[in-house]
Protein backbone atom coordinates (compact mmCIF):
# COMPACT_ATOMS: atom_id res chain seq x y z
CA UNK A 1 0.00 0.00 0.00
CA UNK A 2 1.05 3.57 -0.81
CA UNK A 3 2.30 5.97 1.98
CA UNK A 4 -0.91 7.83 0.98
CA UNK A 5 -3.01 4.96 1.78
CA UNK A 6 -1.66 3.99 5.30
CA UNK A 7 -1.75 7.88 6.20
CA UNK A 8 -5.84 7.78 5.02
CA UNK A 9 -6.00 4.10 6.87
CA UNK A 10 -4.16 5.64 9.72
CA UNK A 11 -5.69 9.34 10.41
CA UNK A 12 -9.50 7.30 9.28
CA UNK A 13 -9.09 4.44 12.18
CA UNK A 14 -7.86 7.00 14.64
CA UNK A 15 -10.87 9.54 14.29
CA UNK A 16 -13.33 7.00 13.93
CA UNK A 17 -11.41 5.44 17.49
CA UNK A 18 -11.35 9.01 18.92
CA UNK A 19 -15.50 9.33 18.19
CA UNK A 20 -16.36 5.92 19.97
CA UNK A 21 -14.08 5.92 22.79
CA UNK A 22 -15.35 9.69 23.23
CA UNK A 23 -19.16 8.72 22.82
CA UNK A 24 -18.75 5.95 25.10
CA UNK A 25 -17.02 6.66 27.81
CA UNK A 26 -19.64 9.93 27.62
CA UNK A 27 -22.61 7.81 27.99
CA UNK A 28 -21.30 5.09 30.19
CA UNK A 29 -20.86 8.17 32.79
CA UNK A 30 -24.19 9.02 32.74
CA UNK A 31 -26.50 5.86 32.22
CA UNK A 32 -29.73 7.49 33.31
CA UNK A 33 -29.24 10.43 31.13
CA UNK A 34 -28.81 8.17 28.19
CA UNK A 35 -31.76 6.34 28.68
CA UNK A 36 -34.05 9.39 29.08
CA UNK A 37 -32.62 10.24 25.63
CA UNK A 38 -33.35 6.71 24.00
CA UNK A 39 -36.70 6.96 25.74
CA UNK A 40 -37.11 10.45 23.91
CA UNK A 41 -37.36 7.88 20.45
CA UNK A 42 -40.20 6.75 21.66
CA UNK A 43 -39.75 3.16 20.19
CA UNK A 44 -39.05 0.84 22.89
CA UNK A 45 -40.51 -0.35 25.84
CA UNK A 46 -39.89 1.94 29.18
CA UNK A 47 -37.39 -0.94 30.71
CA UNK A 48 -35.42 -1.71 27.16
CA UNK A 49 -34.75 2.10 27.44
CA UNK A 50 -32.24 0.95 30.11
CA UNK A 51 -31.27 -2.14 28.69
CA UNK A 52 -30.08 0.39 25.71
CA UNK A 53 -28.28 2.54 27.40
CA UNK A 54 -26.35 0.31 30.01
CA UNK A 55 -25.18 -1.83 26.89
CA UNK A 56 -24.54 0.53 24.43
CA UNK A 57 -21.79 2.81 25.61
CA UNK A 58 -19.40 -0.43 26.50
CA UNK A 59 -19.94 -1.53 22.66
CA UNK A 60 -18.85 1.96 21.22
CA UNK A 61 -15.98 1.88 23.90
CA UNK A 62 -14.78 -1.62 23.52
CA UNK A 63 -14.80 -0.99 19.65
CA UNK A 64 -13.16 2.47 20.09
CA UNK A 65 -10.33 0.92 21.78
CA UNK A 66 -9.49 -2.15 19.08
CA UNK A 67 -9.44 0.75 17.00
CA UNK A 68 -6.82 2.64 18.71
CA UNK A 69 -4.83 -0.15 19.36
CA UNK A 70 -4.78 -1.43 15.67
CA UNK A 71 -6.66 -4.56 16.56
CA UNK A 72 -9.25 -6.82 15.12
CA UNK A 73 -10.15 -3.93 13.02
CA UNK A 74 -12.82 -5.09 11.10
CA UNK A 75 -14.91 -6.89 13.19
CA UNK A 76 -14.67 -3.37 15.10
CA UNK A 77 -15.89 -1.83 12.07
CA UNK A 78 -18.38 -4.52 11.73
CA UNK A 79 -19.88 -3.83 14.77
CA UNK A 80 -19.71 -0.11 14.77
CA UNK A 81 -21.27 -0.13 11.12
CA UNK A 82 -24.15 -2.54 12.25
CA UNK A 83 -24.53 0.14 15.25
CA UNK A 84 -24.47 3.16 12.88
CA UNK A 85 -26.89 2.01 10.22
CA UNK A 86 -29.27 1.43 13.49
CA UNK A 87 -28.51 5.38 14.76
CA UNK A 88 -29.35 6.02 10.78
CA UNK A 89 -32.36 4.24 10.90
CA UNK A 90 -33.84 5.53 14.20
CA UNK A 91 -32.51 8.77 13.53
CA UNK A 92 -34.46 9.34 10.38
CA UNK A 93 -37.65 8.05 11.69
CA UNK A 94 -37.26 10.60 14.60
CA UNK A 95 -36.95 13.26 11.01
CA UNK A 96 -39.77 12.38 9.47
CA UNK A 97 -41.77 11.93 12.89
CA UNK A 98 -40.71 15.87 13.19
CA UNK A 99 -39.21 15.36 16.88
CA UNK A 100 -37.58 17.71 18.32
CA UNK A 101 -35.11 16.00 20.54
CA UNK A 102 -31.42 16.08 21.29
CA UNK A 103 -29.78 13.04 19.46
CA UNK A 104 -28.14 11.43 22.32
CA UNK A 105 -24.88 10.95 20.62
CA UNK A 106 -22.72 12.73 23.23
CA UNK A 107 -23.10 14.01 26.14
CA UNK A 108 -26.98 13.19 27.41
CA UNK A 109 -27.27 16.65 28.90
CA UNK A 110 -25.36 18.82 26.33
CA UNK A 111 -26.29 22.06 26.61
CA UNK A 112 -26.28 23.01 22.53
CA UNK A 113 -28.46 20.15 21.48
CA UNK A 114 -27.98 18.37 18.12
CA UNK A 115 -31.32 17.56 16.37
CA UNK A 116 -31.77 14.10 14.77
CA UNK A 117 -31.29 15.21 10.99
CA UNK A 118 -27.55 16.71 12.15
CA UNK A 119 -26.88 14.02 13.66
CA UNK A 120 -27.98 12.08 10.65
CA UNK A 121 -25.60 13.42 8.43
CA UNK A 122 -23.00 12.99 10.92
CA UNK A 123 -23.34 8.80 11.25
CA UNK A 124 -23.85 8.96 7.04
CA UNK A 125 -20.49 10.53 6.88
CA UNK A 126 -18.85 8.00 10.01
CA UNK A 127 -20.04 4.76 7.58
CA UNK A 128 -18.57 6.52 4.79
CA UNK A 129 -15.14 6.57 7.10
CA UNK A 130 -15.39 2.89 8.45
CA UNK A 131 -15.99 1.92 4.52
CA UNK A 132 -12.74 3.46 3.59
CA UNK A 133 -10.73 2.15 7.04
CA UNK A 134 -12.28 -1.60 5.67
CA UNK A 135 -11.37 -1.26 2.34
CA UNK A 136 -7.70 0.16 3.46
CA UNK A 137 -7.47 -2.62 5.64
CA UNK A 138 -7.70 -5.39 3.36
CA UNK A 139 -5.40 -4.10 1.22
CA UNK A 140 -2.69 -3.71 3.98
CA UNK A 141 -3.42 -6.70 6.15
CA UNK A 142 -3.97 -10.14 4.54
CA UNK A 143 -7.76 -11.59 5.62
CA UNK A 144 -6.79 -14.87 7.01
CA UNK A 145 -4.65 -11.90 9.74
CA UNK A 146 -7.50 -9.52 10.13
CA UNK B 1 -23.28 -13.70 -2.26
CA UNK B 2 -22.81 -17.45 -0.98
CA UNK B 3 -19.47 -17.68 -1.58
CA UNK B 4 -19.32 -14.21 0.75
CA UNK B 5 -21.49 -17.40 3.47
CA UNK B 6 -19.18 -19.82 2.64
CA UNK B 7 -16.01 -17.54 2.54
CA UNK B 8 -14.00 -18.38 6.01
CA UNK B 9 -12.20 -15.36 6.18
CA UNK B 10 -15.72 -13.34 6.52
CA UNK B 11 -17.40 -16.26 8.49
CA UNK B 12 -14.29 -15.34 11.35
CA UNK B 13 -14.79 -11.48 10.85
CA UNK B 14 -18.57 -12.07 11.88
CA UNK B 15 -18.13 -14.63 14.78
CA UNK B 16 -15.49 -12.31 16.17
CA UNK B 17 -17.99 -9.32 15.57
CA UNK B 18 -20.77 -11.22 17.41
CA UNK B 19 -18.74 -11.84 20.42
CA UNK B 20 -17.47 -8.52 20.37
CA UNK B 21 -20.88 -7.90 20.89
CA UNK B 22 -21.46 -10.26 23.69
CA UNK B 23 -18.85 -9.01 25.31
CA UNK B 24 -19.32 -5.73 25.50
CA UNK B 25 -23.10 -6.10 26.49
CA UNK B 26 -22.50 -8.70 29.52
CA UNK B 27 -20.13 -5.74 30.82
CA UNK B 28 -22.40 -3.01 30.52
CA UNK B 29 -25.31 -5.95 31.74
CA UNK B 30 -22.88 -6.98 34.63
CA UNK B 31 -21.48 -3.15 35.72
CA UNK B 32 -25.68 -1.71 35.57
CA UNK B 33 -27.51 -4.78 36.93
CA UNK B 34 -29.05 -3.28 39.49
CA UNK B 35 -30.40 -0.33 37.35
CA UNK B 36 -32.01 -2.91 34.75
CA UNK B 37 -33.33 -5.20 37.71
CA UNK B 38 -34.92 -1.88 39.03
CA UNK B 39 -36.18 -0.90 35.36
CA UNK B 40 -37.41 -4.43 34.47
CA UNK B 41 -39.31 -4.27 38.15
CA UNK B 42 -40.76 -1.14 37.51
CA UNK B 43 -38.45 0.53 40.08
CA UNK B 44 -36.36 2.32 37.71
CA UNK B 45 -35.52 5.59 39.76
CA UNK B 46 -33.04 7.87 38.34
CA UNK B 47 -30.23 7.68 40.74
CA UNK B 48 -31.00 4.65 43.44
CA UNK B 49 -28.86 5.99 46.62
CA UNK B 50 -30.06 9.26 46.43
CA UNK B 51 -33.52 8.35 46.27
CA UNK B 52 -33.33 5.46 48.84
CA UNK B 53 -31.30 7.47 51.44
CA UNK B 54 -34.16 10.52 50.53
CA UNK B 55 -36.69 8.85 50.77
CA UNK B 56 -35.77 6.42 53.86
CA UNK B 57 -35.57 10.34 55.51
CA UNK B 58 -38.59 11.45 54.32
CA UNK B 59 -41.40 8.36 54.71
CA UNK B 60 -38.98 6.52 57.67
CA UNK B 61 -40.46 3.26 55.30
CA UNK B 62 -38.48 1.55 52.34
CA UNK B 63 -41.70 -0.16 50.94
CA UNK B 64 -43.39 2.92 50.32
CA UNK B 65 -42.81 3.65 47.02
CA UNK B 66 -44.10 5.46 44.05
CA UNK B 67 -44.61 3.64 41.09
CA UNK B 68 -43.10 4.39 37.74
CA UNK B 69 -45.48 5.04 34.72
CA UNK B 70 -43.99 5.81 31.29
CA UNK B 71 -44.87 8.36 28.53
CA UNK B 72 -47.49 6.01 26.76
CA UNK B 73 -49.32 4.90 30.09
CA UNK B 74 -50.33 8.30 30.91
CA UNK B 75 -52.90 8.96 29.00
CA UNK B 76 -54.81 6.29 30.22
CA UNK B 77 -54.40 7.46 34.00
CA UNK B 78 -55.49 11.25 32.57
CA UNK B 79 -58.62 9.88 31.33
CA UNK B 80 -59.35 7.96 34.39
CA UNK B 81 -58.82 11.31 36.53
CA UNK B 82 -55.28 11.17 37.44
CA UNK B 83 -53.73 14.18 39.06
CA UNK B 84 -50.65 15.94 37.98
CA UNK B 85 -47.97 16.86 40.24
CA UNK B 86 -45.40 18.85 39.15
CA UNK B 87 -42.63 19.09 41.68
CA UNK B 88 -40.00 21.56 40.04
CA UNK B 89 -39.63 25.01 41.27
CA UNK B 90 -42.40 27.20 40.49
CA UNK B 91 -40.03 29.00 38.03
CA UNK B 92 -40.07 26.38 36.25
CA UNK B 93 -43.67 25.40 36.75
CA UNK B 94 -44.36 28.62 35.10
CA UNK B 95 -41.82 28.52 32.11
CA UNK B 96 -44.22 25.28 30.99
CA UNK B 97 -45.73 22.38 32.41
CA UNK B 98 -47.88 19.37 31.48
CA UNK B 99 -51.34 20.37 30.73
CA UNK B 100 -53.73 20.32 34.04
CA UNK B 101 -50.69 19.89 36.51
CA UNK B 102 -50.78 21.57 40.01
CA UNK B 103 -46.94 22.88 41.27
CA UNK B 104 -45.78 21.34 44.41
CA UNK B 105 -42.10 22.05 44.34
CA UNK B 106 -40.47 19.73 46.73
CA UNK B 107 -38.74 22.44 48.00
CA UNK B 108 -41.51 24.30 49.72
CA UNK B 109 -43.20 20.89 50.38
CA UNK B 110 -43.61 21.45 54.48
CA UNK B 111 -45.77 25.21 53.39
CA UNK B 112 -47.63 23.64 50.53
CA UNK B 113 -48.58 20.25 51.78
CA UNK B 114 -51.60 21.20 53.97
CA UNK B 115 -53.01 23.30 51.53
CA UNK B 116 -52.64 19.93 48.86
CA UNK B 117 -54.35 17.72 51.38
CA UNK B 118 -56.76 19.97 51.58
CA UNK B 119 -57.56 20.66 47.93
CA UNK B 120 -57.02 16.78 46.93
CA UNK B 121 -59.26 14.23 47.70
CA UNK B 122 -56.91 11.24 49.43
CA UNK B 123 -58.30 8.36 47.02
CA UNK B 124 -57.15 10.50 44.26
CA UNK B 125 -54.71 8.92 41.47
CA UNK B 126 -51.14 11.29 41.69
CA UNK B 127 -48.59 11.54 39.33
CA UNK B 128 -46.16 13.12 40.16
CA UNK B 129 -42.94 14.22 37.69
CA UNK B 130 -40.40 16.72 37.69
CA UNK B 131 -37.21 17.21 34.83
CA UNK B 132 -36.83 13.99 33.42
CA UNK B 133 -34.33 11.15 34.13
CA UNK B 134 -31.68 12.47 36.29
CA UNK B 135 -34.36 13.96 38.46
CA UNK B 136 -34.85 12.49 41.95
CA UNK B 137 -37.42 15.07 43.24
CA UNK B 138 -40.71 13.64 41.64
CA UNK B 139 -40.02 10.23 43.41
CA UNK B 140 -39.20 11.94 46.54
CA UNK B 141 -42.57 13.69 46.29
CA UNK B 142 -44.23 10.56 45.56
CA UNK B 143 -43.02 9.11 48.27
CA UNK B 144 -43.56 11.72 50.52
CA UNK B 145 -47.37 11.86 49.44
CA UNK B 146 -47.68 7.93 50.05
CA UNK B 147 -46.82 8.43 53.50
CA UNK B 148 -49.35 11.79 53.52
CA UNK B 149 -51.93 8.54 53.24
CA UNK B 150 -52.92 8.95 49.22
CA UNK B 151 -53.29 5.52 47.91
CA UNK B 152 -52.57 5.65 44.38
CA UNK B 153 -49.45 7.38 43.66
CA UNK B 154 -46.97 6.97 40.39
CA UNK B 155 -44.16 8.81 39.26
CA UNK B 156 -43.80 10.03 35.46
CA UNK B 157 -40.00 9.73 35.02
CA UNK B 158 -39.70 11.27 31.64
CA UNK B 159 -41.21 14.61 32.98
CA UNK B 160 -41.70 17.84 31.20
CA UNK B 161 -38.57 17.23 29.23
CA UNK B 162 -39.94 14.06 27.55
CA UNK B 163 -43.45 15.19 27.41
CA UNK B 164 -42.31 18.61 25.07
CA UNK B 165 -39.73 16.71 23.52
CA UNK B 166 -42.57 14.36 22.13
CA UNK B 167 -44.48 16.80 20.86
CA UNK B 168 -46.98 17.11 23.41
CA UNK B 169 -49.31 20.61 24.43
CA UNK B 170 -47.61 22.26 27.38
CA UNK B 171 -49.04 25.21 29.25
CA UNK B 172 -47.62 28.20 30.43
CA UNK B 173 -49.26 29.77 33.32
CA UNK B 174 -49.08 31.31 36.73
CA UNK B 175 -50.24 29.98 39.87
Amino acid sequence: MTIIGKVTYHTSRLVLAGVFIYAGVIKANDIQGFAGQVANYQLLPYAWNYLVAATLPYLELLCGILLLLNMRVRPALLVLFVLNLVFILVLFSASIRGFDIDCGCFKPDAEQPTEPLTALWRDLGLAVLMIVTWLLRRLQVPKEND
Amino acid sequence: MNSWVNNPAVRRIVLEAVILFVLASSVGLVLNFKLIFNAFSGQAFSDASVVDTMSKVLTQKTDLFPFPVALDELDGFISEGALLIDSRSEADYRLGHLPGALSLPIADLESGLANFKQQVPFERILITYCSGYGCPDSFDLGARLLKEGYQEVMVYEGGYPEWRDAGRPVEKSQQ
